[in-house]
């Protein structure tokens, strides 16, 4: 059962063709990782979901197609997105930022769940997130998507610049989100996707040429000519 | 085949030509000096109407001060003439060139701005020029009612009404002249640069250049030939008044740029004389009393030029934003199309 | 020293008429990246339905009764702006320069419209024989309509800080000034805010109208224009999308005015123009605004 089905799906902006008819689906209550290079369209894939850029082709989240609906209404049905670059309102504080995100009116029971998980924000409720370190935004930017019932997670690249301990409490973070969600998953971190992904898919200037099973990122020469990195020496 | 009418340079000149003849052409409209007066104001503003098409259709700069160049010309041709600081042609030409100075002082602290911050800083230079002038600094403006031309320190040729057809002959030269440079500006590979930061301007710094002084560029020559139309204004209206540089003026040149269409040339300046013209006969028609037999509420707005302008702005911005050229552009594309497919 | 007090008190007084302008202005700006040139129409007609409201229905010039006529004459701009928002500018959603030129449009109409049905003449505003009078500070004499305009800005101040600090929509609105995609990508539709924000401002323009009236002893279409353009310069000086930047520059702008045209007449205006490129030049995104990246 396949909680998310991009067909064909392309991009255009100003002249230029940033994604050539994508196709691939996310399956249910799995962990689908979208990787490649830098540059090769995975974030604009995403963005492209969320009808951030406007796509042609095919996109249906459990079944209704999200193609033509405007950003606002595709979040509110259940996609949580959480961006690259964290995008947190730095004059809000933590507990606005949490209680904008949320969908129904916050309670400090929906607090205390993402607090529970990332108690790094609990003290720090009243401030500013502009003057929050770069982990702590990330873990806010994180909660927000926490916050609700979703019908799909898309995270782009939730540990990118994060020092390594940092990098291990979101993984911790993620893998338990996923237990209950289904989420797309950008990453380089090829350890932190090998421990929470089923599934793989990978792109390379703006097309996908690679969908299946995560069993594939232990062969290192694939991975080599593909990714053009290593597979060693990443934290989880 | 181009979207342009192969015969349209043989009708321009043809058009030009007829204009050019008409004052001595028998009795035809255009042997009166009324309507020469008229059109020349209205060849002037077209002129002013292209240099402003310059910045904003060509270049994607939303000034809202070009007036201030307009005026400047006008008035510190009008200043040196008067106090016998220069001759008159040597007065026109300091005045161009001191506009030219100004418009690079304004442009380099304006353009530290873009888009709609440019548009808002514009318009207070805009408005501070009109101050100055309405203010009679240095008692050399001559405050609310400007200062009028002495008459006897330039070419008698241009004085008087039975000399007017020389003053229509001067304006229809420089509206041509104007019309040559900026069509030379923007096709040369200065004018590509403009063009590409109107569309695009990140893609221009990629390339490597300096966008902040070819938007300066831009701005100092429009402002420079403004300058120029200002001191030609003054001749045709014998004096330098400050609603030459109030923000009006330059809300006008939007009006006639949009009206004709942003893109391009003719648009333009065909906006300009459109307007210019059309304005003074709304003006002079309703002084007249072509709206005396309604009501007041009707009447009233309908008087004041900017109630239908301002109505035919909004439709046009809404439903037909490239203006007169556009939709002549749009109607040109689908008969040629339909002359494609009906001849397949 | 009573001088100086003067000057400071009556430049405040000023610079409070400016940010009444001014406040809606950064907010539209900041939130929808909309440069509205009808924010002067917004000001004739509050000024215009004010003075209509206080000649035909109230007949006492009372301070009660002057009030209400400036809520009055707020709400019918604030109406007027909503109307306008809704028929033209959300048809042109993201077409900046579009958006610019239709508000351009509209204030043509609304100042042929007011001038032609009432002339470009100044027609009194009924005035409490109160904002007449001198109150006496520290030796200075200050006029009376000085602090009610001072303390309708505070008001004005206030009341935005409370509604963007406690109001969801404040919330909505302030994320949405910093980031307007990621509100939307959070599930909430912006445009609602739009409307808020639009409604707010030319109350808040509409009110101003009413004050400048007095303050220009009578009202008239051609007043505006002059006051818009100083709320460009006070929006652009302290900030795009900063409330309390239109506060601060406001002020700042009403004061250096007062006190350059005490010495020459007619400076202020020029010195407020040598201001802007300053600023300009210095720090382009203003006093309280974003770096313009």
């Amino acid at each position: 059962m396949n909680a998310l089905e991009l067909a064909d799906v392309s991009v255009r902006i100003n002249q230029a063709q940033i994604l050539h008819g994508v196709s691939f689906t996310a399956p249910k209550n799995q962990v689908t990782a979208l990787l490649g290079r830098n540059g090769v369209g995975k974030s604009s894939t995403l963005k492209a979901i969320m009808s951030l850029y406007s796509p042609t082709g095919s996109i249906k989240l459990n079944g209704t197609e999200l193609i033509g609906t405007p950003t606002h209404a595709i979040a509110a049905s259940g996609v949580a997105y959480v961006p690259e670059d964290r995008e947190i309102f730095a004059t809000l504080s933590v507990k606005e930022n949490l209680s904008l995100a949320s969908r129904s009116k916050i309670s400090s029971e929906k607090m205390s769940r993402v607090f529970e998980i990332f108690p790094d924000l609990s003290t720090r409720q009243e401030q500013r997130a502009g003057t929050l370190s770069g982990g702590q935004q990330q873990m806010l930017s994180l909660s927000r998507a926490l916050l609700n019932d979703n019908q799909i997670l898309l995270v782009d690249e939730p540990t990118k610049g994060l020092a390594p301990k940092l990098v291990t409490e979101v993984a911790d973070a993620l893998a338990e989100v996923a237990k209950r969600e289904t989420m797309i998953l950008v990453e380089q971190n090829l350890a932190l996707v090998k421990r929470i992904a089923q599934k793989i898919v990978v792109m390379d200037q703006g097309k996908i040429i690679f969908e299946g099973a995560p069993e594939k990122l232990s062969d290192s020469v694939w991975v080599q000519s593909v990714l053009g990195v290593s597979n060693r020496g990443k934290h989880s | 085949m181009t979207l342009r009418w192969k015969y349209s340079r043989y009708f321009l000149i043809v058009i030009v030509a007829a204009l050019f003849a008409a004052p001595i052409l028998g009795t035809n409209p255009l042997s009166k000096p009324g309507l020469q007066q008229t059109l020349a104001v209205a060849f002037v503003f077209g002129a002013l109407a292209l240099t402003y098409d310059l910045l904003f259709g060509f270049t994607g700069l939303l000034s809202f001060g070009h007036a201030l160049f307009f005026a400047s010309g006008l008035y510190l041709t009008c200043i040196f003439i008067n106090h016998s600081v220069f001759v008159w042609w040597i007065a026109i030409i300091a005045s161009i060139l001191l506009t030219s100075l100004l418009a690079f002082l304004v442009g380099a602290a304006s353009l530290r701005t873009t888009g709609i911050t440019f548009a808002m800083v514009t318009l207070a230079f805009g408005e501070a020029g009109h101050v100055i002038v309405n203010r009679n600094f240095f008692g050399l403006t001559g405050g609310e009612n400007g200062i009028a031309l002495n008459a006897e320190l330039i070419p008698q040729i241009w004085v008087g009404v039975v000399n007017t057809k020389y003053l229509y002959w001067s304006a229809l030269i420089c509206l041509i002249l104007t019309y040559l440079i900026i069509w030379w500006v923007t096709e040369s590979s200065a004018g590509r640069v403009f063009a590409a930061l109107r569309d695009n301007e990140m893609r221009v710094q990629v390339l490597g250049l300096n966008t902040r002084n070819f938007k300066l560029l831009s701005f100092v020559i429009a402002g420079a030939l403004a300058g120029l139309l200002g001191s030609i204004m003054l001749l045709l209206a014998g004096s330098a008044a400050p609603r030459f540089a109030e923000s009006n003026i330059t809300i006008a040149l939007l009006l006639m740029v949009i009206l004709g269409g942003a893109v391009t040339r003719w648009g333009a300046v065909v906006g300009g004389i459109a307007y210019s013209f059309l304005t003074t006969r709304m003006q002079d028609l309703t002084q007249n009393g072509l709206f005396a037999g309604l009501p007041k509420y009707v009447s009233g707005p309908l008087s004041e030029p900017a109630f239908l302008l301002g109505i035919v702005f909004i439709l046009v911005v809404m439903f037909a934003p490239g203006g007169l050229s556009g939709a002549y552009y749009k109607l040109r594309l689908r008969s040629i199309s339909k002359k494609y497919s009906s001849s397949k | 020293m009573s001088t100086f007090l003067l000057m400071t008190i009556t430049g405040i007084g000023l610079g409070a008429l400016y940010f009444l302008v001014a406040s809606g202005l950064t907010l539209i700006y900041g939130l929808m990246g909309v440069l509205n040139f009808a924010h002067g129409a917004f000001l004739s007609i509050g000024a215009f339905v004010g003075l209509w409201f206080a000649t035909s229905i109230m007949k006492e010039a009372t301070i009660p009764n002057f009030i209400l006529a400036m809520i009055v004459g707020g709400l019918a701009a604030g109406f007027f702006a909503l109307l306008m928002e809704q028929l033209l500018i959300t048809r042109l959603y993201d077409r900046h320069i579009d958006q610019v030129l239709v508000t351009v449009g509209v204030a043509l109409v609304v100042g042929a419209v007011l001038g032609g049905w009432f002339g470009n003449d100044l027609r009194l505003f009924p005035t409490p024989l109160w904002f007449l009078t001198g109150i006496n500070f520290f030796g200075a004499i200050i006029p009376a309509d000085r602090i009610i305009y001072i303390a309708t800005a505070v008001a004005l101040l206030i009341g935005n800080w409370a509604l963007l600090r406690f109001t969801r929509i404040g919330l909505i609105i302030r994320a949405g000034v910093e980031n307007r995609n990621m509100v939307n990508a959070l599930g909430i539709n912006v445009r609602r805010a739009f409307s808020t924000v639009f409604f707010l401002g030319g109350f808040a323009a509409g009110i101003g109208g009413v004050l400048v009236s007095v303050y220009s002893s009578g009202v008239s279409p051609l007043i505006a224009g002059t006051y818009l353009i100083y709320g460009f310069v006070v929006v652009v000086i302290g900030g795009m999308g900063s409330v309390t930047g239109s506060f601060v520059a406001a002020m700042l702008i009403g004061v250096i005015k007062q006190f350059a045209n005490y010495y020459v007449t007619g400076l202020g205006d020029f010195v407020i123009a040598l201001l802007l490129a300053g600023v300009l030049l210095v720090r382009p995104q203003g006093l309280f605004g974003k770096r313009i990246s």
